[in-house]
């Protein structure tokens, strides 16, 4: 029985080696073959071509664009959210419009894409592009959005709900209008738990393919405006990988190794920034 | 805050309702405005024909062009925007978008055989020798040459490749199960012609998946599949342990929205939308297009 146990905790660790591995071993020497400055910074993108190149920097730009874009929506929306449903609205509202919410999370991305497809990208294309065209940075970002709704808005709410609500009394106490509390007391003292929704978010609209690639257009150059139809490294492997073989494919798994790395950074600066600030409180507690 | 708050609220349900209003309403084909280049992901056997027919064999895509990953997503956007200009197998088109004329020549099907329209491309089933052996591949492979897989591809608007009158003769109390993937170009007309051989041969099994072309020939390469479906001219290099068989052949249509006022386009404007190398010669809008 023990072995049982002990294998079951090792398998989570093997498939994740097993991951890096095979990224790692089919990826690099790829990059390495390509040059690595030409692979990450290379601007062109076409591995059937006679002459293929295999350049990405414009897929990194694009998905760099989409999720900052996706989170500035969907932390906007959703922190107002949280708050709303944490003390301005009716109590009996909050738990049918939370559960309402944790459904959203549920629905499975193509769902999504397929909403996005057929109205959010007609409506930027007739309402809002100046070009004509609906494909592109806004649409992704709008479609993603509203996906990461519900992890910014639970993990917000939870966090307001676990700062003790003596400190809402007490600016109260003090004078603070409700508004004031809950902005200038109560949002700081949650900042932290807010920071992990977010970079939960950005995790999720980084590695979102399905519904993107079904609203980005898929064009591999760089973005010059929000309007343009351009492609985001998932989408790039998504769309390649059934498809293409040889170099071509080898070229998508490099991707991978990318995007990878990418996510990599994001956890371990997150970790860096929680830790960073948890000293700092250890600190000041000290010299108090 | 209540009266930001209650302005925020009223903002989204107004952007809400318009959304859910754009499915009527929409914008109107104007020739001055940019063409929206659509075309397919690379790999896709759609794709790599249609580049190659006009002339623009392994040539990057234009800028600004839309991907789409599949036959039905190019209909779906074309049906949608006006400016739209894309290319789908023959056997997709539905009354939606408008097939426009490719030099003057309409493509039917009797154009295509005559070959008087110029873009159309086989629709091929590649397989290693030895699977054919297995008794119910054989019987398979025998149908597709058969008569009753002719009238299947012809009255599915594709262009059947062979004339037999010899029908397919029913082999009692065969088994098997028959794999097959590859083209989604291909796809539709071989689930039919799928069911029909299950309906005869009502102990045989086959499974049907698309993939695309490239799919098509890794899995008849690697022998995950009996039979491996594309739609361009069989190049052996892609996979040098298999022969092929044309089951049919498909024409291209260009399409664009049912709101373009455009009949007809030449091979050579066609060229000149899709390639990113036309320079001065290259067509942005649709008032570039010759009438």
């Amino acid at each position: 029985m023990h072995g049982v146990f002990l294998f079951s905790a090792i398998f989570s660790i093997l498939a994740l080696a097993t991951i890096t591995i095979f990224l790692f071993v089919s990826g690099v020497p790829f990059i390495a073959k390509t040059g690595f400055a030409e692979f990450l910074f290379g601007s062109d993108w076409a591995p059937v071509a006679d002459n293929p190149s295999y350049g990405i920097f414009p897929m990194i730009v694009a998905t760099l664009y989409v999720t900052a874009l996706s989170v500035i929506i969907g932390v906007g929306i959703g922190l107002l959210t949280s708050i709303a449903l944490y003390k301005f609205c009716p109590k009996r509202l909050v738990t049918p419009v939370r559960q309402m919410i944790n459904l959203l999370a549920g629905i499975p991305s193509v769902i999504f894409g397929l909403f996005g497809m057929t109205i959010i990208v007609p409506f930027v294309r007739d309402y809002i592009s100046p070009t004509g065209v609906g494909y592109g940075i806004l649409s992704a970002s709008l479609v993603l959005g509203i996906m990461i709704l519900p992890t910014i808005v639970s993990v917000s709410l939870d966090s307001l709900n676990s700062v003790p609500s003596s400190y809402y009394e007490g600016a109260l106490a003090l004078g603070a209008t409700k508004e004031q509390a809950t902005f200038k007391v109560m949002v700081p003292s949650a900042k932290s738990g807010i920071l992990a929704g977010v970079v939960l978010a950005i995790g999720r609209a980084i590695g979102e393919t399905m519904a993107v690639i079904m609203v980005i257009g898929g064009s591999p150059e760089m973005p010059e405006s929000i309007f343009q139809s351009v492609r985001t490294l998932t989408a790039n492997i998504a769309m390649g990988a059934l498809e293409l073989q040889g170099d071509a494919l080898s070229a998508l798994i490099a991707t991978g190794v990318v995007l990878f790395v990418f996510t990599l950074i994001l956890n371990v600066s997150f970790s860096l920034l929680k830790k960073d600030k948890s000293e700092k409180k250890e600190k000041r507690g000290e010299s108090k | 805050m209540k009266k930001i708050f209650a302005l925020i609220l009223t903002f989204a349900i107004v952007i809400c309702s318009i959304g859910a209003l754009t499915s009527c309403g929409g914008a109107r084909f104007d020739e001055n405005k940019n063409i929206s280049v659509v075309t397919r992901e690379d790999g896709s056997g759609t794709k790599s024909a249609f580049m190659e027919i006009i002339g623009l064999k392994g040539k990057t895509d234009i800028s600004g062009v839309i991907v789409a990953s599949n036959t039905a997503s190019v209909l779906v956007e074309v049906k949608n925007n006006p400016l739209a200009i894309g290319y789908d197998s023959l056997g997709y088109i539905t009354d939606e978008v408008k097939m426009l004329k490719v030099d003057g020549v309409e493509a039917t099907i009797e154009n295509i055989k005559n070959g008087s329209y110029k873009i159309s491309r086989p629709l091929n089933i590649v397989y290693q020798e030895s699977s054919i052996n297995h008794e119910a591949n054989k019987a398979f492979f025998a149908f597709l040459q058969s008569s009753d897989a002719q009238a299947i591809i012809t009255d599915n608007g594709y262009v059947s490749t062979n004339d037999t009158t010899t029908s397919y003769t029913v082999i009692p109390g065969l088994t098997g199960e028959i794999d097959i993937s590859g083209s989604t170009s291909l796809l539709p007309l071989m689930e039919k012609l799928a069911m029909k051989f299950e309906s005869i041969q009502d102990g045989v099994k086959i499974t049907v998946a698309g993939g695309g072309s490239g799919t098509g020939y890794n899995n008849a390469k690697n022998g995950v599949s009996d039979f491996g479906m594309i739609s361009e001219d069989f190049n052996p290099s892609k996979a040098d342990n298999c022969t092929y068989y044309g089951v049919a052949k498909d024409g291209i249509a260009v399409i664009v929205n049912k709101e373009n006022t455009f009949d007809s386009i030449s091979l050579e404007d066609l060229k000149n939308i899709y390639n990113k190398d036309a320079g001065d010669s290259a067509i942005k809008t649709w008032a570039g297009v010759s009438k």
